[in-house]
């Protein structure tokens, strides 16, 4: 809890100085992201008719929802670990696509019906963002954990 | 497979970013450069240590004589042009998506690879740049010509930082840093400024106005290897001999304020919150669409943490007693080069897994600079090491130790500065406000890294 309080004041200097000028991140959380933004983050396997032992390759699962030229999540955070599966469970009402900015990079495309699923790995740990070309948003950012 | 339009979001050279700095490395970090601040405002020597005109180690002869000899530049000069044809030919006539080679060359290898190359081996671009080398070509067939006009002092580094900055806004603000389009109409911009500000200035337009240039010299002052000046001779020292040599000219602050505004806001920028509130307010900006809305905020918010940078750096210079008015003025300049320690570390721990490993996929790309699959000195994707980025706690070591390192010669710099600018009885209490910004600079970069 004393690392608690001190990130907080940590905050404080930094808020006082005015260094950190608008629109300051939400600070103070040693704990995950919550799920919060319309449960992104999922790290069940509930979803997951392939692994047939999902206690050990927990995949991530996001839910991307694309109707009536707007794409839910935007700017979503997810987990993930490298090697492991991660899906993208979309349903949209448009053709669009999907660049996956990981290394390598993975494009897919989106055509306009429901549950479609695109499922791919990420060997490079790193901060990848999921793109949605067309309507020029950032859906999720999955931090890939090694 | 990728349509005419290329959107490529992180720097404009895709791929994934860091993963963040974990809470606890982020602490320790601030934990050292606080005690470490402190100790040396507090116990430290009361007598300025570092002098330029220390002689230094001297280096043997021929390391002089070579680095002199016309011949050996006009070689180095020559390769580095014709490394620019290369790359500008696979930008031209090479695959227009992200297997270009272009970004890559841009971003990493001249952004971050410059600064590398200066700290080590002194300010090389005056050596490489293909624009100087253009105008000395130029200037052999019309026999030297001298220039028409001397530059104005006044305008200092003005026009360098505003290179910078254009540079900047670029890779962090515009609509799509990754566009080969953008890239070249910027590149092709630079080329007509810089040859025809040397056609009527000379080659100081070049010190003065090239960004690349500016940026070189700036992070050269923290080289092992400079100049006896008395002698001329190539010495090794004391790098903090070397720091204070950084040229006192009017915009010297600017340049700092840009280097290490817009490395924080690349950091600021990439979290979900920012990017939100673009989103949301990006279709409020009146007269544009969304599309440049989103670019006007962005730029905005770029410019501020340049001006917040800039504004809080000169206040705290001017923070003493016992001066004259026109010596406090003088004081931000003259503590400018305090700054470069806290810039460099800052962009090594931003950029260094960049450098080294989209420097390899960018090695790669410029042995297919046409994407006829070939491997020139048998470079290939496969072999590409991402050393840095799957061992996540070395690189958090090395980032959180360039921003601490970075930071502490940065205050015994200041420091030591502080003896030799402030008046005797005022020089304890005259730091405090320069140590208490360079702590907030520093804490700030660590809370960026740790990402919120």
């Amino acid at each position: 809890m004393t690392f608690e309080s001190k990130i907080r004041s940590t905050a404080g200097i930094l808020l006082v100085t005015g260094v950190v000028s608008a629109a300051l991140p939400s600070c103070g959380s040693t704990t995950p992201p919550a799920p919060t933004q319309q449960s992104a983050s999922s790290e069940s396997a509930t979803a997951a008719p392939t692994t047939s032992q999902p206690e050990t390759s927990p995949q991530t699962v996001i839910d991307i929802t694309i109707a009536d030229g707007t794409v839910t999540p935007t700017n979503a955070q997810a987990q993930a670990v490298a090697g492991r599966p991660i899906v993208l469970e979309v349903s949209s009402d448009e053709t669009d696509e999907l660049h996956v900015h990981s290394v390598p990079e993975h494009s897919f495309d989106v055509a306009a019906q429901p549950d479609q699923r695109f499922e791919f790995t990420v060997e490079v740990p790193g901060r990848v963002d999921v793109e949605l070309h067309d309507l020029h948003r950032t859906v999720v950012t999955i931090e890939v954990a090694p | 497979m990728t349509p005419a339009r290329i959107t490529v979001v992180a720097h404009g050279v895709g791929g994934s970013t860091d993963l963040p700095v974990p809470l606890s490395y982020a602490l320790i970090g601030a934990v050292w450069a606080l005690v470490i601040t402190f100790a040396v405002v507090a116990v430290a020597w009361q007598t300025p240590r570092f002098d330029p005109a220390k002689p230094g180690r001297a280096l043997p002869g021929w390391v002089t004589n070579s680095v002199d000899s016309p011949a050996i530049r006009w070689l180095i000069a020559a390769t580095a042009a014709a490394f620019a044809v290369w790359v500008g030919a696979g930008a031209i006539w090479g695959p227009q998506d992200s297997d270009n080679a272009l970004p890559g060359v841009f971003y990493v290898l001249l952004w971050v690879g410059l600064v590398a190359a200066s700290i080590v081996f002194g300010p090389v671009w005056r050596v490489i740049s293909p624009m100087r080398t253009l105008h000395r070509l130029f200037g052999l067939r019309r026999s030297e010509r001298p220039a028409s006009r001397t530059y104005p002092s006044r305008w200092g580094y003005w026009p360098g930082a505003v290179g910078l900055f254009a540079f900047v806004w670029l890779e962090l603000a515009s609509p799509d840093p990754g566009s080969l389009m953008a890239i070249k109409i910027w590149i092709l911009v630079y080329a007509v400024v810089m040859l025809s500000g040397a056609a009527i200035y000379g080659s100081t337009w070049f010190a003065r106005a090239d960004p690349f240039e500016v940026y070189s010299v700036t992070a050269s002052r923290l080289a092992p290897f400079r100049r006896n000046r008395a002698s001329g001779q190539i010495v090794v020292g004391n790098p903090l001999d070397h720091l204070p040599t950084m040229p006192v000219r009017p915009g010297v602050v600017a340049v700092m304020a840009v280097l290490l505004g817009s490395t924080a806001f690349d950091s600021f920028s990439a979290a979900p919150t920012f990017r939100t509130f673009v989103d949301d307010n990006a279709p409020a900006v009146p007269l544009v669409g969304d599309t440049l809305g989103g670019t006007l905020l962005r730029s905005v918010a770029l410019l501020v943490f340049v001006v917040v940078v800039g504004v809080t750096f000169s206040v705290a210079a001017r923070a003493t007693s016992g001066v004259q008015p026109e010596q406090r003025r003088e004081l931000p300049g003259r503590l400018a080069h305090c700054l470069i320690p806290i810039v460099v570390g800052y962009v090594f721990a931003h950029y260094l897994s960049y450098l080294v490993e989209r420097g390899q996929e960018t090695a790669v790309r410029l042995a297919d600079p046409f994407g006829l699959g070939w491997h020139l000195l048998g470079l290939d994707s496969g072999d590409v090491v991402y050393l840095l980025s799957l061992n996540p706690t070395l690189l958090w070591t090395i980032k959180v130790a360039c921003v601490v390192v970075g930071h502490v010669i940065g205050v015994v710099a200041a420091h030591d500065q502080a003896l030799r600018v402030l008046p005797p009885g005022h020089q304890l209490t005259g730091q405090l406000a320069m140590m208490l910004t360079m702590v907030a600079y520093t804490l700030t970069g660590l809370y960026l890294l740790f990402g919120g």
